[in-house]
């Protein structure tokens, strides 16, 4: 082929490069979405993590249409290496989802790795999972002195507004 | 008309003449600190001898911290000396085999302790408490605040919730000042006072005593006197706590926060005629106040400051049916 310059510039290129070529790819991106229907949440590389999102998404989307679709169990067959999780994903995973829309994993970076490649790393967990939250929640504590004045100030407020109408 | 002139010639004679014998608020002052100084001394010398004893530690990160401390000498304050600054700082009360021991009052026996701070997870007494600390406070302002001339009687602060918005310090002025009503340069002036106290960090120091002592504390206040009486019936060991806040002796109905530093944003709000009663004309003080470790924004201060200036009223009128909403009304 024609030795371009622009074949060694990727500049907007939005397909990423992983693996060996375009087969080692989808290979490898099968083994980590197998093991995040397994496990709910791991733990990867980042760019690997980002990669993965899609399909697990797009897996749930395909999941949602139901064991009986014809296309939905031959993607789940081939995307799921190990077969004792094609159950799993449409009688759990699927059903789990069932009003959301969009939005089935959350990504969360993490320190880099302590090897020497020191790699970018990222946790992928599909919501709704058994584990504790990935960002702690920060509860307000409602028995503070402040917020027991702010609470007598919005009840006055409330029972003002009720007289008003009243009147 | 001759004998009217003289008849008010001989009351304003004799009105002075009775002024010239109440002795000056300093002098009521001095004597009421020198009873309260000799009281402790007496409290301290009753243990001559160093005793230990074992104080376990509760709360977060603490539990099963044990403590060797001074019989009758060591205070929870000495025993949070002992953690951190923090706890030194932000410790406000102490609760002492589940009952309230104020900061500064001496352990006596093996007990175990728990420090209580603003931002726990149940603030409740600690919330109550730093309400009459405030009142307190306010009472110690209005009393240090007129000229020598008028008289200020502090009645029996009423107990008040925190959801009211403002505590309340109930007072009787001196009967020439009728009627006078404060203007809010006056209140912006009781509020420099307070700030001061504030400002200097003064502990309160608590003294649990014979109602006796405490009768002689306030021999010059008829209506203190009263109010030694009843709290000396209601309480079960038959003892009164005093606290005495830089040179100003006080009767309180539970137990106050450690220091006046523990408030920063302080403000008398309002001061409220509460009609003619027993001791005179009867006037309601109400302020608001925020510890230091809860400081609020200066746009949630000014709505809970303008709530703070309605009449609060006290006795157990809670308003424990929630009202309807809005949209069911309509």
């Amino acid at each position: 082929m024609r030795l371009t310059l622009q074949m060694l510039i990727s500049h907007g290129r939005v397909a990423r490069r992983i693996g060996l070529g375009p087969e080692s790819r989808i290979n490898m991106l099968r083994n980590i979405l197998t093991g995040l229907v397994r496990h709910e949440r791991i733990e990867t590389t980042r760019v690997r993590a980002d990669e993965v999102r899609f399909y697990a998404e797009k897996l749930i989307d395909y999941a949602k249409k139901g064991d009986t679709d014809e296309k939905a169990m031959k993607m789940a067959s081939f995307w799921l290496t190990e077969k004792d999780l094609v159950p799993k994903l449409f009688k759990v995973l699927a059903p789990r989802f069932e009003n959301h829309s969009t939005g089935y994993t959350r990504m969360a970076r993490i320190p880099n790795r302590e090897n020497l490649d020191r790699a970018q790393m990222a946790v992928l967990e599909y919501k709704g999972n058994p584990f504790p939250p990935l960002y702690p929640v920060k509860k307000e504590n409602e028995l503070t002195l402040i917020n027991q004045l702010l609470k007598g100030y919005r009840e006055e407020r409330a029972r003002a507004r009720v007289l008003g109408a009243e009147a | 008309m001759a004998t009217r002139t003289a008849c008010q010639v001989f009351r304003r004679r004799f009105s002075s003449a009775s002024a010239a014998l109440r002795p000056s608020t300093a002098e009521i002052r001095s004597r009421r600190n020198a009873v309260f100084s000799r009281e402790q001394q007496r409290q301290r010398a009753l243990y001559p001898r160093i005793e230990k004893i074992e104080v376990s530690l509760r709360g977060p990160g603490l539990d099963g911290t044990l403590l060797i401390m001074n019989k009758g000498m060591s205070t929870p304050l000495s025993c949070a000396r002992h953690l951190t600054e923090y706890h030194v700082n932000n410790s406000a009360l102490a609760l002492v085999d589940g009952e309230l021991w104020p900061l500064h009052q001496p352990l006596t026996d093996s007990c175990t302790l728990t420090l209580l701070m603003f931002n726990d997870s149940d603030p409740t007494l600690l919330n109550e408490a730093y309400w009459r600390s405030c009142s307190a406070l306010l009472g110690q302002v209005l009393e240090t605040a007129f000229k020598d001339d008028y008289t200020v009687e502090l009645l029996s602060t009423p107990e008040v919730p925190v959801t009211s918005g403002a505590f309340c310090c109930d007072v009787v002025l001196d009967p020439q000042l009728d009627s006078w009503t404060p203007s809010p340069e006056s209140l912006r002036s009781l509020t420099r006072g307070a700030q001061q106290l504030i400002h200097q960090n003064l502990a309160w120091e608590p003294l649990e005593v014979a109602p006796s002592v405490a009768l002689e504390v306030f021999s010059h206040s008829r209506c203190k006197q009263e109010e030694v009486e009843q709290k000396a019936s209601d309480s079960p060991k038959g003892t009164v706590m005093l606290y005495r806040c830089g040179d100003h002796v006080l009767l309180s109905g539970g137990p106050l926060v450690a220091r006046t530093g523990l408030c920063s944003q302080y403000e008398v709000t309002a001061m409220h005629s509460l009609g003619q009663g027993p001791w005179g004309h009867h006037r309601r003080t109400q302020g608001l106040s925020l510890p230091l470790q809860l400081q609020a924004h200066h746009t949630v201060w000014r709505r809970l400051r303008e709530r703070a200036e309605k009449l609060v009223e006290a006795g157990a009128k809670q308003e424990s049916t929630p009202p309807p909403s809005p949209d069911s009304a309509q």
